[in-house]
């Protein structure tokens, strides 16, 4: 009887700990990654500073869509020059698609014209798990108190065509525009698209 | 050869997606039909092989991915469905990454309407987008064409390909199981019961971006049962495709419902409205006045309007509205009783009772007396004679009649579901109990009316023959009938339970008329005491041997074997297969073309649409020329799977027709339920130029 009591304690705190993705409104979960400069940086140093979280794996076709048409570059540097922190993540584990070493990081990096404050590898997944990122690109936006205030895709336009980034609607814009201008967000939370998350397994 | 060339004209050149030196997908368009025949409709489909350990996307593609897109660029005056996709498989990758998406092929189908056209040719231009993964995932595209001539005939085509995937898009129609939904603190739970040699069941959920639907985890099916639960943000409403795996993948869309749900509950069509199928009801009630089986107690009635044709205009009112009372009285009751077995969940369907051989022995009973009576073995104390006696008394014990026999005729009226009323009571049974009540009370409603018009308007009995000494021949006669309607309940409790059945029926109604005629001839006013005693030992005792002993022993000991062992599973001169829903599955997974005729012994339009319209040369040999398998659901005993098969088209009787064409096993065709011979052979794509005058 015990035992049975233990496991599924067990069990609960192993379901909790699983589905610990951070809806809209609750509190992001604090960690801290190295970044492609060696750099470790930590989530609750930002406090008061507006946060940006990017999925992201250079093989994929949909990361692909959004770096090839300068959409996601675009959206980095208006951002960080109004403050934003922008914190591209790379959950992919080694050998598999978009992991690559530091110096690979910010040889395409450069190559792509990036412009996000950082990018970190996370080839652990930890990261990517504690925040249930499924796929890439998927973005998260957290307030200065440390609030997620927006979860899910880029935005509205389900594809891997890269002209398809005119006319669609980019709702992390949205969100950070809102955040900026101290509003709600008026839509908290879409469904990402994109390839899955390469993690170990 | 020709096979060949058909093939070459059929598919459109492949097209194939590379990467790194490996062939990823070939997609290619290819069209059901070996040409275009004006009019008709047919499919395009977009087929696509992936490479091995490749897969592309559902219409949902789940957390990652992206659903592949199917554009056909049509000529003008071509028209084309929606896609139907094909049930999709639930892939897990590292960190719960669930995606639902095709290995190996997938054909994506669109139904085409092709209209008048002159040309000889015509090309269709098919533009597709998908996403293939493995590992890693790569875009891929094509654009592809495709030219079917135009031709007065056509031959199926590509039907194993179009067959295996149809089979797979998910029915719009009633599982044949029951569904219950449940609000859960996370979303819902979706219970299956009665799923009948079902292995699995998943879910896989429609896209909704104000409400993201998460995953369900597949669920096993015990006993017919499994409970999936569908987590979705806030319990927000969703809907979806229910997969069950019972040997083969079948799906259904279902959406979340607040009450319980039975697969009786589906309505058919939707649009016609509550009163037109009031209507229905009453049309169909006044109808069932013309049935065979209820015109002798018609004739009764009429005769007994005649002989109070003399009376006070209130009294033969007071009659009227008594028979009225009847009638509603039994269609009243038989709603409540439905209702009250509905909700405890039975399965209930029109002219269920006929199923019951207890049921057909009671009112073979009844009836059997009832002509006794008529013929004179004895009498029951008439409200004429009583009118000599105590007015109040006299009119009370008429009234008691009359209403007696509005419910007698009703009673009898039940088996013949007349045309309207299939429709009507399909309708009926899937609603709440008000409906239910609204929709008997219209029958009920129908069936009284040249009553209620005789008996508010006594005058126009005038136009009725006089009363005289015609009439004792006459009630003689009516006898007669009641007996010939014996015999048919006979011919049902035999094809029900066997000729010993028959029998044992017939020695315990003897006894019966025993009992009667002792009644009727020592228990009289007239008779000594002694005589009187007798008399009541001699009823006791045939009552005793008739209803304990061959009734109550030897008849309830006959079973359903017997009646499948003296009577086979033929109705005429058409070879029939027995219905089962798995053969039906198998034969039209084969691509086989199905008639399927559901009938019972107790049913007279179904032996009537049977003698006329199906069973005879002409569709005999036509049936035969196009390889149409002839299957017969008979229902005279109660039989679970064609009462869920019935209710899947929202039918709750018999007589019911469906022809399934060839590779079209989730639309069959419904055909009225009072047939013509040509009805049939129009249906079934049989036409009269194939027989030269």
């Amino acid at each position: 009887m015990k035992t049975q009591i233990l496991s599924f304690v067990a069990f609960a705190l192993f379901a909790a700990a699983c589905h610990a993705a951070p809806a809209p409104g609750e509190q992001a979960p604090d960690f801290t990654l190295t970044d492609s400069d060696g750099k470790s940086h930590k989530l609750s140093d930002f406090k008061g500073k507006v946060v940006v979280l990017e999925w992201l794996n250079h093989g994929c076709p949909f990361v692909k869509k959004h770096y090839d048409s300068g959409n996601m570059q675009k959206l980095q540097k208006e951002y960080t020059g109004k403050d934003v922190v922008w914190l591209s993540i790379v959950s992919s584990a080694p050998g598999k698609q978009g992991h690559m070493s530091r110096e690979e990081t910010n040889k395409t990096k450069q190559e792509k014209s990036a412009a996000p404050t950082a990018i970190l590898i996370d080839e652990e997944g930890t990261v990517g798990r504690l925040y249930d990122a499924k796929v890439t690109p998927e973005l998260f936006v957290i307030d200065g108190s440390g609030i997620v205030v927006y979860a899910g895709a880029i935005d509205d336009k389900k594809s891997t065509d890269p002209a398809d980034v005119t006319g669609a609607k980019n709702f992390v814009k949205q969100a950070l525009d809102e955040t900026l201008a101290g509003k709600k967000v008026s839509e908290p939370r879409t469904t990402a698209y994109g390839c899955s998350v390469k993690y170990a397994n | 050869m020709r096979a060949l060339l058909f093939l070459a004209l059929l598919v459109s050149p492949l097209a194939a997606q590379t990467y790194q030196g490996k062939k990823l997908v070939e997609a290619s368009l290819v069209a059901d039909t070996t040409a275009i025949v004006p009019g008709r409709p047919f499919r395009l489909g977009l087929h696509l092989r992936m490479a091995p350990g490749w897969h592309t996307y559902w219409e949902n593609p789940g957390d990652s991915g992206l659903a592949t897109t199917f554009d056909l660029e049509l000529p003008a005056g071509f028209e084309a469905g929606p896609v139907s996709w094909p049930l999709p498989q639930r892939l897990v990758e590292p960190g719960d990454i669930q995606v639902y998406a095709y290995r190996d092929e997938v054909l994506l189908v669109r139904t085409v309407t092709a209209p008048v056209t002159e040309a000889r040719e015509v090309e269709f231009r098919a533009k597709s987008t998908w996403l293939v993964c493995e590992a890693i995932c790569i875009p891929g595209k094509a654009e592809l064409n495709l030219a079917l001539p135009v031709a007065p005939d056509a031959e199926p085509a590509n039907a194993e390909l179009f067959t295996k995937f149809t089979a797979l898009v998910p029915s719009g129609q009633a599982p044949p199981f029951a569904l219950e939904w449940s609000r859960t603190s996370t979303g819902w739970n979706l219970s299956i019961r009665d799923a009948e040699g079902a292995k699995r069941a998943d879910f896989y959920p429609f896209a909704d971006n104000e409400h993201p639907v998460g995953h369900t985890a597949p669920s096993q099916i015990s006993d017919g049962s499994a409970t999936l639960a569908i987590p979705v943000a806030d319990s927000a409403p969703v809907r979806g495709v229910l997969a069950v795996d019972n040997g083969e993948r079948r799906g259904w869309v279902v959406e979340s419902k607040t009450t319980i749900s039975s697969p009786a509950t589906q309505t058919p069509g939707g649009t016609t409205g509550f009163w037109t199928y009031l209507l229905f009801g009453a049309l169909g009630g006044f109808i069932l006045n013309l049935m065979p089986c209820v015109l002798p107690v018609i004739s009764l009635k009429v005769f007994g309007f005649m002989r109070q044709a003399g009376d006070s205009r209130s009294a033969i009112l007071k009659h009227g509205l008594a028979f009225v009372g009847g009638i509603f009285f039994w269609f009243l009751g038989l709603a409540a009783v439905v209702i009250a077995l509905k909700s405890a969940g039975s399965e209930v369907t029109w002219a269920f009772q006929f199923q019951s051989p207890w049921f057909n022995f009671v009112i073979g009973a009844i009836v059997f007396l009832f002509a006794l009576n008529l013929f004179g073995v004895f009498e029951i104390v008439l409200p004429g004679r009583a009118a000599q006696g105590i007015a109040e008394a006299g009119s009370h014990g008429g009234l008691a009649g009359s209403f007696t026999q509005g419910i007698l005729a009703t009673l009898l009226a039940t088996p013949c579901t007349a045309p309207f009323l299939g429709t009507a009571l399909g309708f009926a049974f899937a609603q709440t109990p008000a409906v239910i009540f609204a929709m008997f009370g219209a029958i009920a409603g129908g069936m009284a009316f040249p009553y209620l018009l005789l008996a508010a308007k006594p005058g126009w009995m005038k136009f009725l023959p006089k009363p005289g000494a015609w009439m004792e021949r006459l009630k003689q006669f009516m006898g007669f009938p009641l007996a010939a309607t014996l015999l048919w309940l006979l011919y049902v409790i035999g094809q029900q339970r066997g000729t010993e059945a028959v029998i044992w029926a017939s020695a315990s109604y003897l006894c019966l008329a025993l009992a009667a005629w002792l009644y009727g001839a020592f228990l009289g006013p007239l008779s000594s005491t002694r005589a009187k005693t007798f008399a009541a030992l001699g009823i006791a005792l045939s009552l005793f041997v008739g209803l304990g002993y061959f009734a109550g022993n030897l008849f309830a000991r006959t079973t359903i074997a017997a009646a499948e062992k003296s009577s086979p599973a033929q109705a005429g001169g058409i070879s029939w297969i027995p219905y089962s829903e798995a053969k039906l599955q198998r034969l039209l997974a084969e691509g086989k073309p199905v008639f399927l005729d559901f009938t019972a012994d107790w049913c007279i339009t179904c032996k009537f649409n049977m003698r006329t319209a199906i069973d005879t040369a002409a569709v005999r040999e036509g049936f035969a020329r196009q390889g149409i398998v002839p299957m017969l659901a008979d229902w005279t005993n109660s039989n679970p799977e064609i009462t869920r098969k019935l209710a899947r088209f929202g039918r709750v009787g018999v007589p019911f027709y469906l022809f399934y064409p060839a590779g079209r096993a989730n639309d069959p065709v419904i055909l009225p339920e009072i047939l013509t011979e040509q009805i049939v052979l129009r249906s079934v794509g049989i036409t009269d130029n194939t027989h030269r005058p």
